[in-house]
This record gives C-alpha cells, sequence and structure tokens, in this order.
C-alpha cells in the first residue's frame, strides 16, 4: 500500500504517531531485505564508534545516533 | 518451543551492539541457528598533516549470544596518539617560546607558525560490557558500563536502555539513559582559568585533580516503511557538569591596536614564555540538544545509508551533519562503499582569537579551533570481501578536512595578515576483519 508523504510525516512526528504508523511497514514474511546484517541501521558498530570517537575529538558535537561519545581526554 | 532464527539474532546482535554504544536498535524478526561467538576487529590509523596528531588503534568488539535471545558484548580499544595539537595560541612574525604544561622546559615556534605543542602524547586503553536480554514479548532491555584510562584522564560510564516493539514489530521506541563521571589530573596540576603562563619551575597557578559528569538521554523511534525502507528519528540530550576545560590551551595576550602578542621576559636565570599568554576557561556546565535522523535504503542490491543530525548547545554551538554512504555489491560476495560527510558549525560564545590586553578579562575564552567557526568534509571509500571460510574483510580510506575562519569582527591590526585558524587535514585508513565461532 503507499503510503502519502504527509501520513508518513505525522508518523514520524505527530504524539498519535503509533496509530498513523501502524498503517506502515511490512508482514512478518516480507522481512527479507530488512533482515540482512547490512540492513541494519548501524551495520558496522565498530566502525561506527570509531568515526564517532575521530569526530567528537575533533569537532564540538557529538552523539546522535547514540550515546555522547566521549570517555576521553580528547575533547 | 521457540525456534531460533539467524536473522533474529543477527538484529539481535546489532541492537545488542547499539545499545552498548547507546545508539537504538531494530526490531528483530523470528530466528535461526547463529555463531555462539562473533568477533569485530580493527585497526584504525589516523594522521593529521604537519606533524600534527597521529593515532594508531586497535578495537575488538566480542558478542556472544546465549539462549532465549540474551546478548553479552565486549569491547576493547587501545589507542597510541602521538603528535602535536595547537594549543589556542595566536601566530606572530617573530619566534615564540612556551612552557610545556608540566612545567618543567620550555618548546619553540618559529615565525609565522601557528603554535603546536608535541609534549601531546598518550596511550589509551578503553574497556565495555553490555547486556541485552528480552523483557516480556515485545520487550527489550540493556544495560552496559564502560572505563577507560589515560596518563591524565580516568572515565567511568553504565548506560541502560529500553526498547519496546509495535504494529507488527515495525515501529520500536527506545529510550536510553546513559550516565558518566571523568575525572581529569593534568600533569602538574591543572592551571587556574585565565591565569598567566608562568617561568619553568613555577607552579604557583595549578590546582590538583578535576571532575567532570555526564548524563544523556536518548529517545528514538525506528519505523520499518516498506521491504525496502527502514527510518530512524532519536532526540538526545546531554547535560556535562564540572571541569570542562582543555587544562592544556591558552589565548594569546594581544595589544588592542598591533594585535601582537605582548612580549615578556623570562625572570632572570629561568627559562620562560616569551609572550603573554592566558589558560583558557569554559563554562562548567553544558547542555546539548540533538536531532538525529537516518534512513536505510535497499534497492537492485545497493544500500544507501543516509542521516542528517542538528545540534544546538548553551554554548551557542549549532552543528549540522550530512552522512551518506552507498554500498555497491561486487561479484563473489565482494563490495565497494564509497562515503561523503558534510558537516558545520559555529563557534561557541566565549571563542575568542586572542584576549585584548586593556580590557577586563572575559569570564570565559578559549581559542580551541575545535569550538570555532568551521566547515569540514569527509570523502573516503571502503572496498571489502569474504573469504572462503566466510569471514569479512575490509579496508577503508577517508581524507578528512576542516576549514574555518576567526569571525572578522575578532581580528585586530595584524591579525587581519596572519591565518589565525589553524584547520586541519587528516587520513584515515581502517582494516578490519569480521569472524565468528561455534
Amino acid at each position: 500500500m503507499r503510503m502519502s508523504l504527509t501520513r508518513f510525516m505525522l508518523c514520524l512526528f505527530v504524539p498519535g504517531f503509533l496509530s498513523a504508523c501502524s498503517t506502515l511497514g511490512v508482514e512478518p514474511w516480507e522481512r527479507d531485505v530488512l533482515a540482512k546484517d547490512e540492513m541494519q541501521l548501524v551495520s558496522n558498530p565498530l566502525e561506527a564508534n570509531i568515526d564517532d570517537h575521530i569526530y567528537f575529538s575533533k569537532e564540538a558535537s557529538s552523539g546522535g545516533r547514540g550515546f555522547g561519545g566521549g570517555g576521553c581526554g580528547c575533547n | 518451543m521457540k525456534k531460533r532464527n539467524k536473522k533474529f539474532v543477527a538484529k539481535s546482535l546489532a541492537t545488542a551492539t547499539c545499545a552498548l554504544l547507546g545508539t537504538t536498535g531494530t526490531s528483530p524478526v523470528h530466528a535461526q541457528e547463529e555463531p555462539l561467538w562473533k568477533f569485530d576487529t580493527a585497526l584504525l590509523y589516523y594522521s593529521e598533516s604537519d606533524d600534527r596528531v597521529q593515532d594508531l588503534s586497535l578495537n575488538i568488539l566480542a558478542q556472544r549470544s546465549f539462549v532465549d535471545d540474551r546478548l553479552l558484548t565486549l569491547g576493547l580499544t587501545v589507542d597510541s596518539l602521538t603528535g602535536a595539537t595547537p594549543i589556542g595560541a595566536a601566530p606572530m612574525n617573530v619566534a615564540q617560546t612556551f612552557t610545556r604544561p608540566s612545567g618543567n622546559s620550555v618548546f619553540s615556534v618559529p615565525v609565522n607558525t601557528a603554535p603546536l605543542d608535541d609534549t601531546f602524547w598518550d596511550t589509551r586503553y578503553a574497556v565495555s560490557a553490555g547486556w541485552q536480554q528480552p523483557l516480556g514479548r515485545l520487550f527489550r532491555g540493556s544495560a552496559g558500563i564502560s572505563f577507560s584510562t589515560e596518563f591524565d584522564y580516568t572515565h567511568f560510564g553504565a548506560n541502560l536502555g529500553l526498547e519496546r516493539d509495535f504494529n507488527k514489530r515495525n515501529t520500536t521506541v527506545s529510550f536510553g539513559i546513559a550516565i558518566a563521571k571523568d575525572d581529569i589530573d593534568p600533569i602538574s596540576g591543572s592551571p587556574t582559568p585565565l591565569s598567566s603562563m608562568l617561568d619553568v619551575g613555577d607552579l604557583s597557578n595549578r590546582r590538583s585533580s578535576e571532575s567532570k559528569d555526564v548524563v544523556d538521554l536518548l529517545l528514538g523511534i525506528t519505523q520499518v516503511v516498506n521491504q525496502n525502507l527502514l527510518v530512524q528519528l532519536n532526540y538526545s540530550y546531554s547535560d556535562s557538569s564540572g571541569y570542562l576545560t582543555d587544562p592544556y590551551r591558552i589565548l594569546s595576550l594581544v595589544d588592542p591596536i598591533s594585535g601582537d602578542t605582548l612580549a615578556r621576559t623570562p625572570a632572570p636565570g629561568t627559562e620562560g614564555p616569551s609572550h603573554e599568554f592566558r589558560y583558557e576557561s569554559r563554562p562548567d556546565s553544558r547542555a546539548k540538544n540533538s536531532l538525529f535522523a537516518q534512513a536505510k535504503y535497499y534497492r537492485d542490491g545497493k544500500i544507501l545509508d543516509f542521516s542528517y543530525r542538528y545540534m544546538t548547545d548553551d554554548w551557542d554551538i549549532d552543528s549540522h551533519t550530512i552522512d551518506a554512504k552507498l554500498k555497491f555489491p561486487l561479484a563473489n560476495d565482494r563490495y565497494l562503499e564509497p562515503h561523503l560527510r558534510y558537516y558545520t558549525q559555529t563557534e561557541a560564545n566565549f571563542y575568542r582569537a586572542s584576549l585584548t590586553a586593556g580590557e577586563p578579562l572575559p569570564v570565559y575564552a578559549s581559542a580551541d579551533y575545535r569550538l570555532g567557526n568551521f566547515d569540514a568534509i569527509t570523502a573516503g571509500i571502503k572496498y571489502g570481501w569474504r573469504t572462503d571460510s566466510g569471514h569479512d574483510l575490509s579496508v577503508r580510506l577517508e581524507y578528512y578536512r576542516q576549514d574555518g575562519e576567526v569571525p572578522g569582527d575578532q581580528l585586530i591590526g595584524n591579525q587581519l595578515q596572519r591565518d589565525m585558524y589553524p584547520g586541519l587535514d587528516a587520513i584515515i585508513f581502517n582494516f578490519s576483519y569480521r569472524f565468528s565461532l561455534r
């Protein structure tokens, strides 16, 4: 079923998102692509950790995807 | 009787690791047999141009799955840092001499050179452990601890996370909290903020050790849009309090007309700074708000990973980060993944190129280029392949560049002709090896 952009945005941003979101998604048997390792949101946690640490040391922002990096004397 | 699914456990492993790192995971699917131990190892080489910072690090992540989808994750990182870093002093049309952070000796920089301190070397060890398990049918909980140590810095951290699935596991809501207690023990004691850099052997402005506390909160929602598209939206809040100053960075005290750093003579019989420098001072609290959005899209075997992050804090720093990766599969389980990242930030409200003599000292001031106004680009490519025994290897090469500038109204006199903002050019090389054991 195609979802309109409006409904998609509502799903993400409006408090009633759970009911809006119930119209998006797939059936359990349609998850072949989503189950691939490389389709995970963080498909390479170690690489993400390495990069987060580099950017935490050299920039004034951190995290977003997760907790803020840090735990070092590098910033 | 529960049937374990390979894909479910793979997702749980990813979720567990994400929980360990404090990220939000994705909804698992139902499962098959899975290796008992999974190892992820990486060697990183980071190198800045002009004899600046170089870092060589070894990173290991080990995951052990147990029955009923419980997961243990263990991490170890060893980092070896060498090289020099800009200390915040302004370049000058004469050579300059500085007292080292230890207070035991001096170092000099030539004319028209951004002053760098090459005593910036250290080895850091970091360990972490995390546990994740289902709580009932639709909830997952996680807990983790972390510890790191380097010669002047120790970190202790703990985190908790909770996730719940909705809508046939198409929607996942996550909540996480992390706390950290860090102890900072600068060599020869932390200098009193905004005090002068003194002669060799004079530690009268040094205090003892310091500490800092950080609390992070994360609220996220992950949504399966269709068979090929997964999106995530996270809001995070971070509160730091305590000693947030860099004990080794300084500002130059300059003449209000010429913009030249005021000259100084060390006491007779001693060595010391050739000019007037003041140690920096940052507020003792910082509150950050971030909004992060990510999409993962699959089409014709290729995967696009796109994310955007907005950060704003009470130091008046605003930043935007856009990151995109595109994975191209090649024959025989190989792939290529180009990567592009763009970052921009505005300067902290206490960022100063220098301090002006004759004016009252501000309460907070820092010339640390990392709190300045700059853009940064990362461009890289990764090549991966799989061995006959099913182990995954990859090599990644990236170029990272920062370009910034001091706000025009901060520059005085001769500073307008000098390159007052150091910038950065670095190469990132990463080799990684992932394998499983039964």
